[in-house]
Parts: structure tokens; sequence; C-alpha cells
């Protein structure tokens, strides 16, 4: 007996690991995710995205900057009236954010606070179908901490990780792990929206609440992540099943997530 | 040399596909790096070391991202092991069926990864998983995978792997 796993210790090794990878997966299964040695392999992997992001962003910045020059004039006419459009409406939103402010004051309301964020540029991200996350070239040094929202100007983003000095890992909200609490913003019903790898399934609404394709679904503010009312997902297909007590809910994010390339992270 | 060839690929191959894979992407789909270093490593030593490699480097990348530990350390280690036994017994780097085998492992492990979602998870979309990113993915990796290996398949790439010590274990 001891001869034959002799003969075949490279093959009984194997099978081994294997098994010890398995019985890792089932107790996790169980569990829940181990997060072990997460830092250190996050801190090389981030390590090498910023020298090839950088690498890579030097390069095609010589080529847009330099060489493809083509209609840059006519675009730069374009944005500084853009820019001046911008200004005018952020001037006019200031002063109805500060009207709103006072009326607030005057009905004795709870104050909401204005969010400030870090605008950080993606520099590496990990798609796989079992995890969606995104690897952000800021992190604790310049302020951003564990469980800060990451937001764009169409909707959310997901939410910081983990956190290393210099770079930071997001899991977005497509990813099995994330949850965050909605509200469907036609009539304030409210659910929990799950990561559901391209989409995002909203659970735990009832059999009888209205909710229809198209309703868009936004914070609700009540995980203390998330500021109230910005966009989250569109709903996109809606299933009863009479067995149930609820109904399936489909929805689809709103920020386009393959296409993610910066993102504000809004400080507490 | 060989130790140092595979601590390079180990630390390498996730920053690449995160960061210099993005271009690549093709409405959210990128090839599978990963996959196609495993099945090299697998064409040009054999079973064992491919087997190891693979779930050396699938751990790697599950501590990284947010998956299960061990999950794709499982499915690199089943394709690092059947792309060994193919390449001792079926499959040379040149063989242009090599494409299929690429696309096929690729599919075998999303659905693997899929399944035990569906076990943790519950409700996984798996039918448009499956049309959306599985054989999109698949494909993609497949045909990048080819072209690397053709790639490879160069005398002067082939001798310098060689030389290296990245040689079929007999």
């Amino acid at each position: 007996m001891l001869g034959r796993i002799n003969k075949h210790k490279k093959f009984f090794a194997i099978l081994a690991l294997f098994a010890l990878l398995f019985w890792l997966l089932t107790i996790q299964v169980k569990n829940g995710r181990f997060s072990i040695i997460e830092k250190p392999v996050l801190a090389v992997s981030g390590f090498f995205e910023r020298i090839i992001t950088g690498v890579y962003d030097g390069a095609w910045s010589v080529w847009s900057g330099y060489v493809y020059l083509v209609g840059t004039r006519k675009e730069n006419l374009q944005l500084q009236e853009e820019i001046e459009r911008l200004r005018i409406e952020n001037q006019l939103t200031n002063e109805l954010l500060d009207e709103n402010d006072r009326l607030r004051e005057a009905l004795n309301f709870k104050k909401q606070y204005r969010p400030a964020g870090i605008m950080v540029q993606v520099i590496g991200k990990e798609v796989s179908p079992s995890s969606s996350t995104v690897t952000i070239n800021k992190g604790s040094n310049d302020g951003i901490e564990k469980d800060l929202a990451v937001i764009t100007a169409d909707g959310v983003v997901g939410r910081v990780q983990t956190v290393l000095p210099r770079t930071s890992k997001v899991i977005l909200l497509t990813d099995p792990e994330s949850t965050l609490a909605v509200r469907v913003q036609r009539n304030r019903e409210e659910g929990l929206l799950e990561g559901k790898i391209s989409l995002c399934a909203l659970k735990y609404v009832s059999y009888y609440t209205d909710i229809q394709e198209g309703d868009l679904l936004v914070t609700s503010g009540l995980d203390d992540i998330y500021p109230k009312g910005i966009p989250v997902a569109t709903v996109v297909k809606v299933t009863k099943n009479e067995a149930s007590a609820f109904q399936n809910v489909v929805a689809k994010p709103a920020v386009t997530l393959s296409r993610l390339e910066e993102a504000l992270v809004l400080k507490k | 040399m060989k130790p140092r060839f595979y601590l390079l690929i180990l630390l390498l191959i996730v920053p690449v596909q995160a960061s210099l894979f993005n271009p690549l992407s093709l409405a959210g789909v990128k090839p599978d790096l990963g996959l196609i270093a495993v099945y090299i490593i697998g064409l040009l030593t054999g079973p064992g070391e491919a087997t190891l490699i693979g779930m050396a480097l699938g751990v790697i990348q599950d501590i990284g991202s947010s998956g299960l530990l061990g999950l794709t350390g499982f499915t690199q280690g089943v394709v690092g092991l059947l792309a060994g036994m193919l390449g001792r017994r079926v499959l040379d780097i040149a063989s242009p069926s090599n494409i299929i085998f690429l696309a096929v492992f690729s599919f075998i492990e999303s659905v693997l990864i899929a399944l035990f979602m569906q076990v943790h998870y519950g409700d996984v979309p798996f039918f448009s998983m499956v049309l959306t990113r599985m054989l999109p993915g698949a494909l993609y990796t497949g045909m990048l995978g080819t072209l690397l290996l053709r790639i490879i398949n160069n005398r002067s790439v082939l001798t310098a792997l060689m030389r290296r010590g990245i040689q079929k274990e007999l």
C-alpha cells in the first residue's frame, strides 16, 4: 500500500490539494467568505496596476495630446460652451439648495448634508462570474475609508471594500456580495437590491406591491452608506409567482459599469 | 530559471488582466489571461506543474476578488490538469484545435463557478450569464489564446522558453 502511495506521490498530493480547496469552499458556503492576506495581495497587484495604467495612460496621452489632434479646436469650443452652461446650472442648483436648507430649517426638519467627494480613477477591473470589483488609484493617504459610497453622474457604482495607503478595492453593485437599501422613485416603495453579476435583483418586494418595468430605483439612505436619492438601477423585468409571497424583480444598473473610468468617492 | 518564470507569472497575471486588458474589453467581456497562461503551461510542461500553477494563480485571483476563496483555484487547477493531460497525449501548441479546447475549458470553468455561486447565493441568472458572459468570454479567450500560442510557436520564443526549462516533464 505504502509502496503504491510512494509511486503515485505526485498524484495523491494533487488530489489532496483539490480536496483541500473543495473543503475550503464548502466551509465558506456555510459560514461566509474568508478573507486572508487580502491586503498584501492587493498591495502587490495594486502596485503593478498603477505602473501598467501609468505607462498605458502616458502612451495614450502622447497619442491623443500631440499626434491625434484632429477636431480638437471644435471639441474645445463645444466643451467651453458646456462648461458655461453647467456653471449657470450649478449656480441655480446652489440657489435651490440654499432655499431648501432655509425651508427645512423653518419647518424644523433635519438638515441634509451636502456630501464632499474625492475624484478617483479606475486602474483595474476584476469581473468574473463570481465577483465584480474595481481597483481605484486612491487610498487611506487620500482620505478614503472602508464603506464609503462610490458614484458617478449617472448613479451608484458601489462601495469601498478594502483600503490600502495608495489604492482601494471597490465592490460594484452587481457583485453578489453587494446589497443596498433602495426605494422605487415613483411610489417610494422600499426594497433591498442585491448584485447578480451583470444585473441586480430587488428582494423582498411583496406580491401586492405596485412595481413596473421602467421604474427607477434610488438609494433610500437607510443603510448609512449611500446618501438618499441617488439613482441606482432601472427595473427591467417583473415576474409574479402565486406560490411565492414576493415578486421577482430584475434591475439594470444606472451606471454602465463595464465602461467605468472615473468615479467620485463620497466622504461621510 | 523556472521558479522565477512562474513567480513572474503569479505576480503579473492578475494586474495585467485587471488593467492592461481593460481596453480589450468588448461589452464588458474580457479574455481570461490566467486561464490562457495555465493552458499554455499545461501544454508545455504537463499536468503536475500546470495543476499547481493553476491552483496558485486561481487562489491569488480569489484573494484579490470578492468571490469565494479557492473557487478559481479549484477551477484553474482542473484546467491545468486537463490541459497537461491533453498536451501529453493529444495536442501540441501548434494544433489549430487549441482554439476549441481553450474555449471549451473557459466555458467549463465559468459553468463550474456559476454552479458554486448558485449553491452559495441562490437564484443566479444562469442562462442570461451563459449568453451574455460565458459564451462570448469563452470564444474571446479561445481566440486570444490561439494567437498567443502562434506567437509562442515561433521558433525563437520556443527556444527561449526551453532554455529556461519550460518544457515537457517526462
